[in-house]
């Protein structure tokens, strides 16, 4: 069975898309499509969102009453929108079908998005914010200068967990006649072609990983080292000797370097 | 601390220029290539292993050299094949005949008159030691008395008016003369199944009211699943009778079976069962695969038969 799926995966005609059957290649770059439009609004709504919430520290009840969305059954929900919402559209537009999936998607994306913001802002060390309120900064900048920039591990581990689900679970769209890499799995099943079905779970599982992969690679370009801890290699063998501090003075040489 | 917030910002343009290129049509692409024939300008909708099964795609090229354009998964004859074709997303799809939505929608089922769809007769698959010769009497008079008629007006009684479909399996026992009760199954005990469509709900409940009536100890797992999912329970025998249809099970069992009229597939069918397995008769009444286009597609292209597809068009 392992042979046969590398067998399945490793065909170059699998990968291709012809008239009629659409290939790794394009199911893969569907799966993307909706994977990214779903995060990219569960960005816009979670984050700016999560932002005035842990800021403000109004409104708490909605974190909560988010989360509770996290229960709906996304499959359930697919249909019932696709039910509902299909057929209003007429013509060759599978528009009746992205938009629920779109939907379910974003509700899944939305709850990690949205408490991890909250929670990192809301944990930022009262010190820090009082220092910044104390050199005379203002409410938006204390939020954008500072509560962000600390907050952002939270906000990055909201937000690829977040990533992980979406790309897990957009593979229901097939089931409502889409593409993306759930076709495969579908299609295994109803063809008893179990190579293809598990080849479709290996790709969604790899697709999930490198995801993963680039935005641990974001939040290491993103996060202030300050908060990070890592130090630049150069830095850390000039305290390798006698400060045991290391990690304070690359951040007094950062900030510095900056103000400069 | 500025640079940081700038390559967040490009993070956020290279997220919104990705999104604009999404909201592009997938399923138009297929108008612009010409290829000539009718069913190449056509989009065909039908269940994922349509495109595999030897009655599928391969055989309506092979018996009539018809060649969809494009091909779009929708689901096993349900509600979302039939929204495809009502809403024009798909011009043409796999349905079974005695869907009523056909009739409903004024749906044209084309002709196959070269038997590219093998013969579906329903047929009951039963486990060997349970067929004593009072249970196969009591199967045999239910057989004869189904058509493809009155299966199709039981299938709409349960989708079009919401009926149960256990009192339209009693209303077809009465209506028939089989509620009779009596004790030729008696001391029988055995578990009727049923796939998670409304049809086979209907012929497993008639079943196995009918045995009940005659002192059978009937148990029932109805709405199972697909064939996959029942298949398994049925050869271990943790399910003992299932209302099955010649063809597709034939298919299921041998892939590369050849026969498409009733008889040959009833044969072809015996010949391929597990050995804990009996098929009893067969029904005069079919569910085939069929493919049907719109109304208006029909006249506009004059569509009679499925080898019409194969004109230019």
């Amino acid at each position: 069975m392992i042979g046969d799926v590398f067998d399945w995966i490793s065909d170059p005609a699998h990968w291709q898309s012809t008239n009629f059957d659409a290939g790794i290649w394009e199911q893969l770059g569907a799966h993307l499509q909706y994977s990214v439009i779903a995060l990219a609004i569960a960005l816009l709504i979670g984050l700016p969102t999560g932002l005035w919430i842990g800021h403000t520290n109004k409104a708490t009840w909605v974190v909560s009453a988010v989360n509770a969305v996290r229960a709906v059954p996304s499959v359930g929900l697919l249909v019932l929108l696709v039910v509902i919402i299909a057929p209003h559209f007429y013509g060759r537009t599978d528009t009746g079908y992205v938009i629920p999936t779109e939907i379910v998607l974003v509700l899944l994306a939305v709850p990690s998005v949205l408490s991890n913001t909250v929670a990192g802002v809301q944990n930022v060390d009262g010190a820090v914010r009082d220092a910044a309120y104390g050199m005379g900064m203002t409410g938006p900048q204390v939020l954008f200068r500072v509560e962000l920039p600390n907050a952002l591990p939270l906000i990055f581990s909201g937000f690829r967990s977040a990533t992980l689900q979406v790309i897990a679970t957009a593979t229901i769209a097939s089931y409502v006649t889409l593409g993306g890499l759930g076709r495969f799995i579908y299609d295994g099943l109803a063809q008893q072609d179990y190579p293809q079905m598990i080849s479709g779970g290996l790709l969604v599982a790899a697709l999930a990983l490198v995801s993963d992969l680039l935005l641990a690679l974001a939040q290491r370009f993103t996060v202030s080292r300050g908060i990070t801890g890592r130090v630049r290699r150069g830095d850390r063998d000039k305290h390798a000797g006698g400060n045991p501090d290391a990690r304070e003075a690359a951040l007094t040489q950062e900030l510095t370097s900056e103000a400069a | 601390m500025k640079t940081k917030l700038v390559a967040l910002a490009a993070a956020a343009t290279a997220l919104t220029t990705g999104l604009s290129g999404c909201g592009s049509d997938s399923s138009s692409s297929s108008d612009s290539k010409g290829g000539g024939t009718v069913a190449s300008q056509m989009v065909f909708g039908a269940e994922p292993n349509f495109k595999t099964r030897p009655d599928g795609i391969p055989g309506l090229e092979k018996n009539y050299g018809v060649k969809f354009g494009k091909y779009t998964v929708t689901d096993v004859g349900g509600p979302v094949t039939v929204n495809a074709l009502k809403r024009g997303q798909v011009d043409a799809v796999d349905l079974f005949t005695t869907d009523p939505s056909i009739a409903a929608n004024n749906f044209v089922i084309l002709e196959d008159p070269k038997s590219n769809f093998a013969a579906q007769n329903v047929v009951p698959l039963i486990t060997k030691t349970k067929a004593t010769d009072g249970v196969k009497q009591v199967i045999t008079g239910i057989q004869a008395k189904l058509t493809t008629q009155n299966l199709g007006e039981m299938y709409a009684k349960v989708v079009n008016d919401k009926a149960d479909p256990a009192d339209v399996a009693k209303g077809f026992l009465s209506d028939n003369g089989l509620d009779a009760s009596g004790t030729s199954a008696k001391g029988v005990s055995l578990t009727v199944g049923s796939a998670n469509f409304p049809e086979n709900v209907i012929l497993a409940d008639i079943y196995a009211q009918a045995l009940e009536a005659q002192g059978a100890t009937v148990e029932t797992k109805l709405n199972i699943g697909a064939r996959p999912k029942y298949w398994e329970a049925l050869k271990q025998g943790s399910i003992d009778l299932f209302p099955e249809y010649t063809g597709s099970i034939n298919s299921y069992l041998s892939p590369k079976s050849k026969a498409t009229s009733p008889d040959d597939v009833y044969a072809a069918l015996v010949k391929v069962l597990p050995s804990n397995l009996v098929a009893l008769d067969k029904a005069e009444a079919q569910d085939s695969d069929a493919i049907v286009v719109t109304q208006e597609t029909a006249d506009k292209f004059k569509l009679k038969t499925i080898a019409d597809l194969a004109k230019k068009g």
